[in-house]
């Protein structure tokens, strides 16, 4: 930002300072604020209430009756004690957690060593930098082509690994049931790292340098160093880094879905493709609606528990 | 701190590793989008990493021009999928621009909607598949589906928390001094926003708003649910690239992948700086 100086010495203005009118701002602000409550107002009350409405009865919109007149099929919570037996479901949820566990830890480590690297100076370090953002900018639609592309069993990963083994390698990477996983996991971390590269790197800077020096001089190491400065230094910063990609590899869909579209079968199926698949496939919307709030209603609990040990932690000083 | 050589000389390997490993998908869709059909899906032996015959024939194919090669014609090029993308990206921008600036101002100068930063940040945290049965159903009451205006404003909303958050720590970190001073000499405190504080903050806004451009440009799955035919966006056009002659074009597919990722890819380099800053929601700058 530019530098910007004030031209009216603090003397000067207490001398001329009118006296504070807050209706005047409270009401600038209200007014300010308004267009973003509307907007949060119709994403959220209205169609929360329609979802909780539709998800009690048996609609589509193929039913023939309007939605509001959904209540003609009325099928007594039938939906949500499908949901509890509904094992397709329980295996998405499942493989959702999988890839999560696997992607989220790996993309971690990898950025967590590279913006080890990054955290001096060194030439070249700009344009290096910029070239290993990359991944995350692709549009990840356009990712998802990309490795499906990649995984073909005539191409490039296969040509690769037969140049390395020697041998043609000729693998159907997204038609076996495990290797699909494995394909778009690689896709995810490929994409997402630099996420966490970026972020890391923003806190690794952080740390300050003379406290670093005097750990040397006393004799500590690279690695006593980094777990005793660094890695406390770091802690809110990875908890952030942590929640945003386990927030977001909860969603997964976009890659996923153009890489395997959820198969072979079932076999890549996470909770968003599950519910995509129940919606605009099997088109029955009432049970898309449970799935879909149940899902809501248990994230709501995990983001109010986790804010309040958030502000719980701190709390307590550093 | 002075590095050790052997250390350099890991550091650099290990660089050029994770660049391999980053650029190589990359340069497969680009080397793919100058192919000819022939070497498209060639295996084996005769796969190529780099185009024999460098062509430009996959870009003009899905701009409607027919290629001789090939027996397919497209019944739909994908000039208006390009125009569905860009103009429901950036509609989509400038709702939540407006609405997340002005929020943003509201809260950070007269603490008005302390309900909007906890509401904003669950909005971020739901899946969007999650929310999507209504908006689908209101989008039909609302004669808003297949439109590229009713993306627009879907797209305003979902990326509404992100030009909150950043436009609030813009103006948290901007110094009060100068719309004091205006204050002093009378202006009204609307005023001071428009007249002083917008245009002090134009590089914030413009770095904010291309953030927002790239997350609505990346959308897919918003558009596949609300868009059918008329207005598909580019990711879902895509899908129609194949045949059940030829199999996946995979050169058109590569070529149109191509046109979409360079923009973002370009915007966000521009804005490498405030990467960090969009993506925490403020909480962490760089």
């Amino acid at each position: 930002m530019s530098a910007v100086t004030a031209t009216i010495s603090e003397d000067e203005m207490g001398a001329r300072t009118k006296p504070a009118t807050p209706d005047e701002g409270a009401r600038l602000g209200f007014r300010l604020t308004l267009p973003a409550q509307i907007l949060v107002l119709f994403i959220s009350a209205f169609p929360l209430l329609m979802q909780l409405y539709i998800s009690v009865t048996d609609w589509s919109p193929l039913s023939g009756i309007g939605w509001w007149n959904a209540w003609e099929m009325w099928n007594s919570f039938a939906n949500y004690t499908d949901l509890a037996a509904d094992t397709r479901f329980w295996s998405a949820l499942q493989r959702t957690a999988i890839v999560m566990l696997v992607c989220v830890p790996a993309e971690f480590l990898l950025g967590l060593a590279l913006a080890t690297l990054f955290a001096d100076d060194f030439p070249g370090k700009r344009i290096f930098y910029s070239i290993l953002l990359m991944p995350m900018m692709v549009v990840p639609a356009v990712a998802g082509y990309m490795f499906f592309m990649l995984f073909q069993s005539g191409g490039p990963v296969n040509d690769i690994l037969s140049r390395i083994v020697g041998t043609p390698v000729t693998i159907a990477w997204l038609s076996d049931p495990n290797l699909a996983l494995i394909a778009v996991m690689v896709a995810d971390i490929w994409q997402w790292t630099p996420l966490m590269f970026l972020i890391l790197l923003a806190g690794l800077v952080g740390v300050p340098e003379d406290q670093m020096k005097a750990a040397t001089l006393l004799g500590a190491d690279a690695w006593q160093r980094f777990t005793t400065i660094v890695l406390p230094k770091m802690k809110t910063i990875i908890i952030i880094a942590l929640a945003i990609r386990v927030i977001e590899n909860f969603k997964i869909f976009d890659t996923l879905y153009i890489m395997t579209g959820g198969g072979p079968g079932v076999a890549t199926e996470t909770i968003s493709v599950y519910i995509y698949k129940v919606t605009t496939q099997d088109l029955i919307w009432g049970y898309g609606a449970a799935i879909a709030l149940a899902i809501l209603i248990v994230l709501s609990i995990v983001a109010v528990y986790a804010m309040k040990r958030m502000a719980k932690a701190r709390e307590v000083p550093a | 701190m002075k590095r050790s050589v052997p250390f350099e000389i890991f550091r650099y390997a290990a660089i050029f590793a994770a660049m391999a490993v980053t650029l190589v998908p990359i340069l497969w869709m680009v080397s793919m989008a100058f192919k000819p059909i022939g070497e498209w899906s060639a295996t084996g032996a005769d796969l190529t990493w780099w185009p024999r015959q460098p062509t430009l024939s996959n870009f003009r194919f899905v701009f409607g021009e027919s290629d001789n090669d090939l027996i397919v014609a497209l019944d739909h090029t994908a000039v208006k999928p390009i125009l569905s993308s860009l103009l429901s990206a950036v509609f989509g921008t400038v709702i939540a621009m407006s609405a997340g600036t002005a929020a943003a101002y509201g809260l950070s100068r007269f603490g008005s909607g302390q309900n909007l930063p906890l509401a904003l940040t669950q909005l971020r945290l739901f899946p969007p598949m999650a929310v999507m049965i209504p908006v689908m159903i209101m989008w039909a009451f609302l004669n808003l589906n297949d439109t590229w205006l009713g993306l627009a404003l879907i797209y305003g909303i979902v990326t509404l928390p992100f030009a909150f958050w950043l436009m609030k720590t813009f103006f948290d970190d901007m110094p009060r001094e100068i719309e004091e001073a205006a204050l002093v000499e009378g202006c009204s405190r609307l005023r001071v926003f428009t007249r002083i504080t917008l245009p002090m903050m134009r590089a914030p806004l413009a770095s904010a708003a291309l953030f927002v451009f790239i997350l609505n440009w990346s959308d897919y799955l918003i558009a596949l649910l609300l868009t059918t035919r008329e207005w598909v966006t580019i990711p879902v056009y895509m899908a129609s690239l194949s045949s059940s002659m030829t199999g996946q074009l995979y050169g058109a597919k590569a070529a149109l992948g191509l046109i979409a990722a360079v923009p973002p890819v370009i915007m966000g380099i521009a804005i490498q700086r405030h990467l960090v800053r969009g993506l925490t929601f403020g909480a962490l700058k760089q």
